[in-house]
């Protein structure tokens, strides 16, 4: 196929995949009578940050977008899947007890929600972490964990095993060697995971809606799924609260791309 | 970019840190629904909190989600809300093992119209106050209809011949109603249901939505649907009020929330144009179907006296006028007879005795199941997948499996 | 005794967690389908499931669904990722570009997609009528029978780059020798993509299968903006009829009951799948 066929049908694609992101972001900076107006203007229109006012001042979406946030941090907690992923990719295991315990791991990412979210709710309450940030903060490092494993493995499997034998006979425990050796060499791939596991939580719905029940936890998803009521859409927020809610993961996700590719080759090389 | 292990615990323990000490939670929790009845007790909350120098915080969710999360709370007694807004038909299932804490005083102000406070009421105790006195009307042109000769609708036929009429006249649809799964469709359709002289339950408690009569009412549903803009079994309440304000609807089903906006020349094509009137007769007397919202402290709540203290203070009359200024139908007689809202809100007197008039619906604690089950069969039917006698078959069949559960 | 494996102690925490917070929970769903509402022991729960028509309903729709969405995201996605791959300069930008979608909160990309579709103000009847095409019969997401099309739709623009990404990272890992010797034996594009790329992609191929699928099966977040299940039971899936058992019905035994058997249902796939997977990678 001839090159300018092939990048007009690419940039096609792409106009496909980012028009309706760019419909999202002009709602938010319309008023409210040119957010209905026929025909639909793309571009000939007076912006307004009033809906961001809104949105984030009038009614609680910082809050929201604050928890988001602290969630999605505390969700990588990657210390707890990287000295597993580093067990399994280098310890010897009886039998074919190392492949197994892998794939039992990540058998439990295929858990739908649905099956473990009320006796969760019930656990959450008895320990009083309902509506908490933090108890959001243990379900989701939970919900990732499977897929830190999975990715820092194949990350660890890549590196030599040569350099930590060298550390440890020099008189470097096991754990040293992990720290000071192996760990600056899977930085990218570090970055990579924790950025993921943050997008994952700062997107996740069902556990929120359920296990939130005020200000104190509600994430940026459940807000705006607030904003769909029975009589009437309220477009202006919901539309400011999802351009907030979307450009962190479009950032993020530009900077970490390559290393997100090279991951998942890598897992899906070593299976 | 050196990320280390430390890096990686960080956040967490700054999260801790910051959940720990971050802010004191609020005096008060108030659950509202997200929507225009919402509205004026978000006013009253904030009017509260600042007089009281309380911290109120309110909650607001849409009608579904309010549901659910209050009966998480109720059920589960975690305490997280104060007060709560209940909309009538899910008190029965609400109040269920003393999950609400009884009004002290059982006596309650008579002011309140007794339709309304019948259903704050399970077994003789009264475990909730009305706010939001909310009963259907009949939304139509009063301007199309006089153009046409036509008489005010006084029965459904009366109804249909319009919706024609004018509907071949003008380049308009003669009716618009709810068809939504649910809640919506059901709402709509049991004014018309009960104007057939048709029954949800039998005197003993056996689903009768397949009788001849309710038979008959779905069909005319169906024939209304011709004269209904396409696409009306997926319409909420904002589809059926955005096709009255623009003018490309002739009549509806509505409740009160809705008059403010017809008449606000910055939302409506029509305002001044929209008669309210009390619902259409058949073979029985026309009765609108009963939607108010109370408010109601749950037996859990940390803070039971400041709760019960809004209350007091929302329901009453000067919290309520001011209220009512602001477009929430009120639930006191004296507010509806108050000569200064009278001459404002024109609809008051036809809202007032619509709503004594008013027929809750059927009460149960199973009844969202059954609205549910109800709901996507009238929505079916609607939608022409299932045949109207079809439908209501199914619908009681499997009304009666829920109810026997 | 016998001295634990030296891994044990580095995989304790993370076990730990996935056990506490995994799989007590599932084995206390167990007990829970099997608890009648008034407490006791009772196999009520699934015998009412073998009767649920609604229940069939939502497992065959959440079948269809995931049907259609699979072929056509991973037809779209394989096209986009050879198309862009074979691009020159420029890879990257476009690369990152159609990664967007996928990136979204769900919920937001629902969002999106409800105002898009409003029959009255959306952007899409608009832009249709404007063009001159009567979209008044178009009702997407409020039309029983547009319904599915509509959600199908909304998940197609979405997850179509998950799977671009994936099999774009597994052209990646195509070692390059075996494309210069097809050129020089002077093979043509279509017998270097069936005989080269094709076996070479098959185990990045079967993973993106596996994995969206699995996705796929428990989608919940995008109807339950869109449609909530609606109109009518048209867009109703398992986890949307679950979801709604438990928390707007309040009966818990049965959607613990409904979820188990979705569970079974889905691990039967995804071990024929894997089977698949395993059969393809003789490597």
């Amino acid at each position: 196929m001839k090159s300018a066929w092939r990048y007009g049908l690419a940039a096609l694609a792409l106009l496909v995949a980012l028009a309706p992101i760019y419909w999202l972001v002009t709602i938010s900076l319309k008023k409210e009578i040119d957010q209905f107006a026929y025909p639909p203007s793309w571009w000939s229109f007076t912006p307004t940050f009033e809906h961001y006012g809104d949105a984030f001042r009038v009614r609680s979406f910082g809050r929201f977008l604050l928890n988001s946030s602290l969630v999605a941090a505390g969700s990588t907690l990657l210390a707890l899947g990287t000295p597993a992923a580093y067990a399994l990719a280098r310890f010897r295991w009886p039998g074919a007890w190392g492949s197994k315990i892998g794939f039992w791991i990540l058998s439990t990412r295929m858990l739908p929600p649905i099956v473990t979210i009320v006796p969760l709710f019930l656990m959450m309450r008895e320990a009083r972490l309902l509506n908490s940030l933090t108890g959001l903060g243990l379900v989701y490092t939970a919900f990732n964990l499977p897929f830190v494993i999975w990715m820092m493995r194949g990350f660890f499997e890549e590196i030599p095993p040569e350099l930590e034998e060298a550390a440890m006979l020099d008189g470097e425990s096991r754990a040293g060697a992990l720290f000071h050796v192996v760990l600056p060499l899977a930085q990218p791939g570090l970055a990579a995971t924790a950025i993921f596991c943050s997008i994952v939580a700062w997107n996740e719905f069902l556990f929120a809606l359920i296990l939130t029940q005020t200000e104190a936890a509600t994430t940026l998803p459940v807000g705006i799924a607030s904003r769909v009521t029975q009589y009437e859409i309220q477009w202006g927020a919901m539309s400011a609260a999802g351009v907030v809610a979307m450009v962190p993961v479009l950032v993020f996700a530009a900077v970490v791309q390559k290393y997100l590719v090279r991951g998942l080759s890598l897992g899906a090389v070593k299976g | 970019m050196r990320i280390g292990l430390q890096d990686a615990i960080l956040p967490y323990v700054a999260l801790c840190f910051l959940t720990g000490c971050g802010g004191s939670p609020p005096s008060l929790v108030v659950a509202v629904n997200a929507g225009v009845e919402g509205d004026a007790l978000k006013a009253a909350a904030r009017e509260f909190g600042s007089a009281q120098s309380l911290d109120v915080e309110i909650v607001d969710l849409p009608y579904a989600n309010l549901f659910e999360k209050e009966l998480l709370d109720l059920t589960s007694r975690t305490g997280a809300y104060d007060v709560i807004m209940i909309d009538d038909p899910w008190f029965p299932r609400l109040a269920q093992n003393d999950a609400l804490a009884p009004f002290a005083s059982q006596a309650p102000d008579p002011d309140f119209l007794q339709s309304c406070l019948d259903v704050c009421r399970l077994n003789g105790t009264y475990y909730a106050l009305p706010y939001v006195g909310n009963s259907q009307l009949f939304f139509y042109r009063q301007d199309l209809f006089g153009k046409y000769g036509l008489p005010a609708p006084a029965t459904w036929s009366g109804v249909l011949a319009a919706a024609k009429k004018i509907g071949a006249g003008e380049k308009m649809y003669g009716y618009v109603m709810r068809g939504a799964p649910g809640n919506p469709v059901v709402a709509d359709f049991l004014p018309l249901f009960w104007a057939f002289g048709a029954e949800m339950f039998s005197a003993g408690g056996a689903p009768a939505m397949d009788s001849q009569q309710g038979i008959d009412a779905l069909r005319f549903m169906l024939e209304l649907g011709k004269h209904s803009p396409p696409g009306y079994a997926g319409f909420n309440a904002d589809e059926v009020s955005a096709h009255l304000l623009q003018s490309t609807a002739a009549m509806s089903i509505n409740w009160p929330a809705w008059i403010a906006a017809m008449d606000d020349p910055a939302k409506s094509k029509v305002a001044g144009k929209i008669e309210f009137a009390p619902m259409p007769s058949e073979k029985r007397k026309g009765v609108a179907g009963l939607g108010t919202w109370l408010l109601a402290v749950p037996a859990a709540s940390k803070h039971r006296d400041r709760a019960f203290q809004f209350l007091y203070w929302a329901t009453s009359a000067d919290p309520m006028k001011r209220a009512a200024l602001h477009g929430n139908p009120p639930t006191r007689r004296s507010v509806f007879l108050d000569p200064g809202l009278r001459a404002k809100f024109r609809a008051l007197p036809a809202q007032l005795q619509s709503l004594e008039s008013a027929r809750p619906r059927p009460r149960t604690p199973r009844w969202n199941e059954i609205e549910n089950a109800f709901g996507i069969y009238l929505s079916q039917a609607n939608a022409g997948t299932l045949a109207p006698d079809e439908a209501m078959r199914r619908a009681a069949k499997d009304i009666a499996g829920i109810a026997a559960r | 005794m016998k001295k634990l494996p030296a891994g044990v102690p580095w995989i304790a925490p993370a076990v730990g967690l996935l056990l506490a917070l995994s799989i007590y929970p599932l084995i206390y769903s167990i007990k829970v389908s099997f608890t009648s509402e008034a407490g006791g022991f009772t196999a009520a729960h699934y015998a009412r499931l073998f009767q649920d028509r609604l229940f069939a309903v939502a497992c065959w729709q959440t079948a269809e669904y995931l049907t259609v969405a699979l072929v056509v995201e991973f037809g779209l996605g394989l096209s986009l990722a050879l198309l862009v791959d074979s691009l020159g300069r420029g890879r990257g930008v476009f690369r990152a570009g159609l990664l967007a979608p996928m990136l979204l909160p769900p919920v937001v990309a629902a969002v999106i997609w409800r105002l898009i579709y409003n029959p009255q103000f959306g952007v899409l009847n608009g832009t249709l009528r404007a063009a001159g095409i009567p979209a008044q019969r178009l009702t997407w997401t409020s039309g029983e029978s547009s319904a599915m099309f509509s959600v199908l739709l909304v998940d197609i623009w979405e997850w179509t780059p998950f799977l671009f990404l994936l099999l774009s990272a597994g052209l990646q890992a195509i070692p390059q020798e075996p494309y210069e010797a097809a050129k020089i034996d002077g093979a043509s594009q279509w017998q270097v993509f069936r005989d080269i790329t094709l076996p070479l992609l098959k185990p990045t191929i079967v993973l993106a299968l596996l994995l969206r699928a699995m996705d796929l099966a428990r989608i919940f977040d995008q109807i339950f903006i869109l449609t909530q299940g609606g109109p009518g039971f048209a867009t109703e899936t398992v986890s949307l009829y679950i979801y709604r058992t438990a928390f707007r019905f309040f009966n818990f035994g049965y959607a613990a009951a409904m979820s188990f058997v979705a569970l079974a249902l889905t691990t039967i796939f995804a071990r024929a799948l894997l089977r698949g997977m395993r059969a393809g990678s003789a490597r």
